[in-house]
């Protein structure tokens, strides 16, 4: 299932971004722009981008279990 | 001096092995604390690694976290648990608020940084990652120059070190702890940053695993045992990987070394469901023949008041009338009956009869806030001497054999905190620091303003 969607943003707005970023550590405009996004909306994100997968999620809890942090 | 910090993390080493006779042989921490600012660290409550380095790294205490452990309720359902990643984590970061003001971090094994998030820097996320074939890294491509970095497998963890093979965890540990300092080595030699994290999971595991073979007070001590001096070597190897390290570094930058919590021997058991059990306060359907794990279809649940979760504390859990599906403790009678039960829990004696000291928390005493859903009641049982055992079917209350496997060390509340090159802190030891009290200082140490909701406040020089 693809969870992202595009949006469109003013290309002169895009291009300050891009100038912006320019030896910083994002990776591109697009991560930037959800880093943003994020910090300004302190996003709680939904039940479907929190979870795991059934298949992670069994691994996960036996790894926790091999830990000692779950019985 | 300048104005860029390295922090060491070390999950879970503990200040009297640190700071004890050890220490003239750890020439790189004697040298860090000579110049620094030194003491205990005073961890969470629970000290456990989630959600103590994830306070420490936003100054929110687990309650304003919404995370109270590995896993959490996500409604009042009796097997509605989430395992916490970073996405339920709302709180900023040091690094966060580092990244608004262009400030470059690197963070390597912070745990419940995964899934990576974009920050202005570099992230590779750590052990709650489910594997290293999903993207573990920020960004993703980081992931290729890590392991040509280490030579070809990075180990984000062990897999497990309650095991017998102690040869093998042990190799296992080193191997780790080597990849990791490697890592971090070419991170700060061939990157940009300011700020500059990581964290090393190998004590933790050294002292699950290798506890009751050094520590000559353990019940399971034998004398001249080959692992006699397994901690006590890698303490010193620690100490060697932290110097290289240093040595990549100018003189001049501020170094932290941290960890989470700290550890202590673990006396055994207390299987806080059987104790339940005995009191009428819980009522299987059918009590099984041999130990296993208390899952919810086993409970008889109109017939149940309290059941608990096991690992190095407890937690409670109140099956409460409208507000668990089955509930039959009366709400009005809630908070008569959870203070009823702490006092019960905290008379549970040893199986010689003598008390433990055993400590019981309610969640809105210890928390600003408690968001989600916190336990009833979080139990230290004997103030962490013993852990807590959730499995059922032992017709007894202590265990002296882990329920899942050798383990022989429980977390203590006092990890370690070594601030050397700090403007203002100055030196000297013996200092008490609280783990709320880290963000802020490291903010306070790049001049960035400290937000309100940060619990903690900077350290100063007394």
């Amino acid at each position: 299932m693809n969870d992202k969607v595009t949006i469109k943003i003013p290309r002169r707005l895009y291009a300050k971004i891009q100038q912006l970023i320019t030896d910083s550590g994002f990776n591109s405009a697009t991560d930037f722009i959800v880093y943003v996004l994020r910090d300004v909306l302190s996003e709680k994100p939904d039940d479907s981008s929190s979870e795991f997968s059934a298949e992670e999620l069994k691994a996960l809890k036996q790894k926790l279990r091999n830990l000692g942090y779950l019985d | 001096m300048s104005n860029r910090l390295v922090v060491i993390g070390l999950d879970c080493v503990t200040p009297q092995l640190l700071y004890g006779d050890w220490l003239e042989e750890m020439p790189h921490i004697r040298r860090l604390m000579s110049g620094g600012y030194s003491g205990n660290l005073i961890s969470t409550i629970p000290p456990i690694t989630v959600p103590a380095w994830m306070s420490m790294m936003t100054s929110h205490d687990p309650g304003m976290l919404g995370c109270y452990g590995f896993r959490n309720r996500k409604s009042y359902e009796y097997e509605d648990l989430y395992i916490t990643n970073s996405n339920h984590i709302e709180a900023k970061t040091v690094w966060n608020h580092l990244s608004r003001h262009r400030l470059r971090s690197i963070l390597l094994g912070v745990p419940l940084t995964y899934p990576p998030k974009p920050l202005n820097g570099i992230l590779v996320s750590s052990f709650l990652a489910p594997g290293k074939d999903v993207d573990f890294t920020y960004p993703p491509e980081y992931k290729a120059t890590l392991e040509e970095v280490v030579g070809g497998d990075y180990i984000i963890d062990v897999k497990n070190f309650r095991t017998t093979h102690k040869e093998r965890l042990r190799d296992q540990i080193y191997a780790m702890t080597e990849r990791r300092f490697k890592a971090y080595r070419h991170m700060l030699t061939t990157e940009d940053w300011d700020f500059a994290m990581m964290v090393e999971m190998g004590p933790d595991r050294i002292h699950h695993g290798f506890w009751r073979y050094g520590d000559s007070e353990h019940r399971l001590y034998e004398q001249g045992n080959p692992y006699q001096d397994v901690i006590h070597d890698y303490y010193l190897y620690l100490d060697q990987e932290i110097g290289r390290t240093l040595e990549t570094l100018p003189d001049d930058v501020s170094v932290i070394v941290v960890s989470d919590h700290g550890a202590k021997g673990m006396k055994g058991g207390i299987c806080i469901n059987e104790f339940l059990i005995k009191n009428d306060f819980l009522k299987l359907k059918s009590y099984p023949k041999e130990p296993t794990r208390l899952r919810p279809h086993m409970i008889d649940w109109p017939k149940t008041k309290v059941w608990g979760e096991g690992g190095y504390y407890a937690r409670m859990f109140m099956n409460v009338e409208d507000r668990e599906p089955q509930g039959t403790i009366p709400s009005r009678e809630y908070d008569s009956f959870r203070r009823d039960l702490k006092q019960m829990i905290q008379s549970i004696p040893d199986s010689h009869g003598e008390p433990i000291g055993t400590k019981v928390f309610l969640p809105e005493e210890v928390y600003r806030k408690c968001k989600n859903i916190p336990p009833d009641l979080i139990v230290y049982l004997g103030d962490l001497d013993w852990r807590s055992a959730g499995t059922v079917g032992h017709r007894k209350i202590h265990i002296f054999e882990n329920d899942t496997g050798p383990d022989d060390a429980n977390h203590a509340q006092e990890g370690i905190f070594i601030w050397h090159n700090h403007p203002k802190l100055g030196t000297g030891g013996d200092n008490k620091v609280s783990i709320y009290d880290v963000a802020p200082s490291i903010l306070d140490f790049y001049s960035i303003p400290i937000p309100d909701e940060m619990v903690g406040t900077p350290l100063h020089h007394a």
